[in-house]
């Protein structure tokens, strides 16, 4: 009795360990997962959030992106867009709290292809925002490419991507 | 009696018909919600529709059929069923030679019957010839813009499955 008693603990003790190791060392791909989940959560935003947390998120999103960061918009029957550095990833996210009241974007079905260097990234997504709680939405395909720096996952380039050719 | 004689059996039997319902909803029939007016008049904003994955398992694509395509080949190997797809109708199949001539599809220089298409067109789009594994793939709204319309070649591991209703 003594001994199943202690190879269960045994067992415990393990799996907890391994638990442990997941979470204080994540895999890339798990990495890159919940970076995604927090530019999703910092894009989104309520309507009346005070000023001073807009101003954080920004600074909060600006810090998820490299200091090179280039931003590639070519959506059907619009105008191409190009953003370039954090400033201007700062101040098109003010010009969305300008536009919209309320916010929420989500990332679905994210597909991450972590690079042979374990140090860069890609991942094909599905994003979905939602403006003022409409019950429209806009879904659009896109690549997020990161890359490991100081041992921070951050983006270095977001693209659209057409589905049809 | 809603439960019948043996309770425990009844919640069993219930329990495994949601598993079943769930398992075929998401790899069988797949529910979805038309969300744009890009396949007016044949399908609206907001009407609910499902996709038959198994459709193309005996036979491939046919011309004239509405299918859900998945906004990515990155996202082709996936057997789960993507958040967000097109729904087009496919007018050119591989190896087609596929152009628009006063709104008229011509199909290697012969004119498309489209007897679902019912809307004013006036698209003039140069000829181009599909990959052997490529369809040209339309919605069946087509008074807008040109390139306000969601429209082109997607690959075979793309398309999911057929619209049923």
């Amino acid at each position: 009795m003594k001994i199943i008693f202690r190879l269960l603990l045994a067992a415990g003790f393990i799996a907890l360990s391994a638990w442990l190791w997941t979470i204080l060392f994540p895999s890339p791909d798990k990495a890159i997962r919940h970076r995604l989940d927090e530019i999703a959560r910092t894009a989104s935003f309520i309507a009346d959030e005070s000023p001073l947390l807009i101003a954080g998120k920004a600074q909060k999103m600006a810090g998820y992106m490299s200091t090179n960061i280039e931003v590639t918009l070519d959506v059907a029957g619009e105008v191409p867009h190009k953003l370039s550095g954090r400033d201007e990833i700062q101040q098109a996210a003010a010009g969305a709290h300008m536009a919209t009241r309320s916010l929420v974007v989500q990332f679905l079905d994210p597909e991450v292809v972590v690079g042979a260097d374990k140090q860069s990234a890609t991942v094909n997504l599905t994003v979905k925002a939602q403006p003022d709680g409409q019950k429209d939405f806009i879904v659009q395909q896109m690549r997020f490419t990161f890359r490991k720096m100081n041992g921070e996952w951050l983006v270095t380039r977001i693209e659209t991507v057409r589905a049809l050719s | 009696m809603i439960f019948g004689r043996n309770p425990k059996i009844t919640l069993l039997r219930a329990a495994l018909w949601a598993v079943v319902l769930l398992l075929i909803s998401k790899f069988v029939f797949v529910p979805v919600r038309v969300s744009g007016i890009s396949m007016l008049p044949t399908y609206h904003d907001r009407q609910v529709n499902f996709v038959n994955r198994l459709s193309y398992l005996r036979h491939e694509p046919q011309r004239g059929d509405v299918v859900a395509i998945r906004l990515s080949p990155a996202l082709s190997t996936r057997l789960e069923a993507p958040h967000a797809m097109l729904l087009k109708r496919i007018v050119a199949m591989p190896g087609e030679t596929v152009s628009f001539v006063g709104g008229h599809v011509m199909i290697n220089g012969q004119m498309l019957e489209e007897p679902y298409e019912t809307l004013e067109c006036f698209w003039n789009i140069p000829a181009e010839t599909l990959g052997p594994d490529e369809y040209f793939v339309v919605g069946d709204n087509r008074t807008m813009a040109e390139q306000d319309h969601t429209k082109g070649r997607c690959k075979r591991s793309q398309i999911l499955g057929k619209v049923i209703l």
